[in-house]
């Protein structure tokens, strides 16, 4: 080791070391910066991928769960009592291929699906909504037709 | 004994005042990269951080251009980079073991794992203490937050104070990280049917988001090859 | 310790290193290869 070289290193670094400390660095460098800009980001953007601004912080939670659990009348319950049970303990309708290996069967969330999920969901029910509405009209008149008038 | 390697003074009152001027000179260094750090950790706040922290690091290469001794700047980004690492880690597990049902933590650890890894969004919050319920992954979190991530930020203070434990330290803390990486790669391998099914970005999603968490893998080689010498009892 | 010995152990160190790191970085992305075969059998 000679020491005219050895005054260009940083300290603690030995000629021999040199080039591989320097790579180090740049890799250190690198990770920082990028794990600092997929931290500030992750929140907003799994936010805008599930639907906000939309959708209420809220109503993406309520969209998760009927994903999650395959099924469309699950909440979320927000605030969530301290200290109560665990929100899905006991549930019945997440479908899966149990096994050693257990496989879920959700849907998969794509870019703005929850949105599209949701508008699908409160077309159905307003289609239900209706068919029974009229059902009921028919009914009515049905019956008001075999009665005999006095 | 280092300083005196890197003073350019023949006597003793020249290097004193080269002593104190270059612990005023990390100082003000440092209070920009804590500062910075600080912000940092928070995640979403990240961003106002990198660059007081970049600040931080520019007065420290500058000053030890100008002939200060200052801390090595491998040292330094070793140091925040492990601090940052451990704390971002700390909040996403610590919110999935006790803060499972706050809104902002069902929105994004089960949209985190919706997109990347179906092990935060298959079947949680079902769990009788709540938050994920893959194999293996609240054993991970009990362990890991109170034994390696403390362990870990303590560490990395000594380190960055260049401390000999310091740097003993954070070498045992990222040998632990080695078998972390290990250990967590090969459950998530072994039942990757539940980490990978229905979401958004199977495998690949999950390797680019966590790869940037390789900060054991880089410090180690440092940490057993620097000379121990510029460290301090 | 003369210069030459710590040479000698320089280079052994740096040797070790390179073996641990070649080693603990093939395990990693042989996982990653696993992850990615298995994708490639299943409708993930």
């Amino acid at each position: 080791m000679n020491a005219s070289n050895e005054k260009d290193l940083p300290l603690g670094t030995t000629a021999h070391y040199a080039n591989m400390h320097k790579w180090l660095q740049r890799g250190l460098f690198v990770c920082l910066v990028c794990l600092v800009f997929e931290a500030a980001l992750s929140f907003p953007l799994i936010a805008m991928w599930m639907g906000w601004p939309t959708l209420t912080l809220t109503e993406v939670c309520h969209e998760m769960e009927k994903v999650r659990f395959a099924d469309d009348s699950r909440e979320c319950i927000v605030p969530y009592p301290l200290f109560g049970p665990a929100e899905a303990k006991g549930q019945k309708t997440a479908q899966d291929t149990w096994g050693i290996q257990p496989r879920p069967h959700y849907k998969r969330i794509g870019y703005r699906d929850l949105v599209k999920f949701r508008d699908e969901r409160l077309a159905r029910e307003a289609a239900g909504a209706r068919l029974r509405a009229e059902r009921d009209v028919a009914l009515k008149a049905g019956l008001s037709a075999a009665q005999p008038q006095q | 004994m280092t300083a005196i390697t890197n003073s350019q003074s023949g006597n003793f009152g020249n290097y004193d005042a080269h002593q104190s001027d270059s612990a005023a000179a990390q100082l003000r260094a440092d209070k920009w990269m804590i500062s910075g750090t600080i912000l940092m950790g928070t995640a979403i706040l990240g961003l106002f951080g990198l660059p007081l922290f970049l600040y931080g690091l520019r007065l420290q290469i500058n000053a030890a251009k100008a002939g200060l001794s200052m801390r090595p700047t491998i040292v330094t980004l070793i140091g925040y980079l492990v601090i940052i690492d451990s704390a971002l880690n700390s909040m996403g597990w610590t919110l999935d073991l006790f803060a499972n049902h706050t809104l902002v933590n069902r929105v994004l650890t089960t949209g985190w794992g919706a997109m990347f890894d179906g092990g935060y969004f298959w079947h949680y919050n079902e769990l009788w203490l709540g938050g994920a319920g893959a194999p293996g992954e609240k054993a991970w979190e009990i362990a890991l937050i109170p034994v390696l991530f403390c362990a870990r930020l303590a560490a990395a203070i000594g380190l960055l104070q260049m401390k000999r434990w310091g740097q003993q330290w954070l070498i045992v803390t990222c040998w632990m990280g080695v078998i972390v990486w290990t250990g967590y790669n090969t459950n998530m391998t072994i039942f990757a049917d539940i980490r990978y099914s229905g979401v958004t970005f199977p495998v690949w999603g999950w390797w680019l988001y966590d790869i940037w968490y390789i900060t054991p893998f880089l410090s180690l080689p440092y940490l057993h090859t620097v000379n121990r010498e510029i460290f301090s009892e | 310790m003369n210069n030459k010995s710590v040479s000698e152990q320089d280079r052994r160190r740096k040797k070790a290193m390179i073996v641990f790191q070649v080693l603990i970085y093939s395990w990693i992305f042989a996982t990653f290869l696993v992850q990615l075969y298995l994708k490639s059998i299943s409708n993930w």
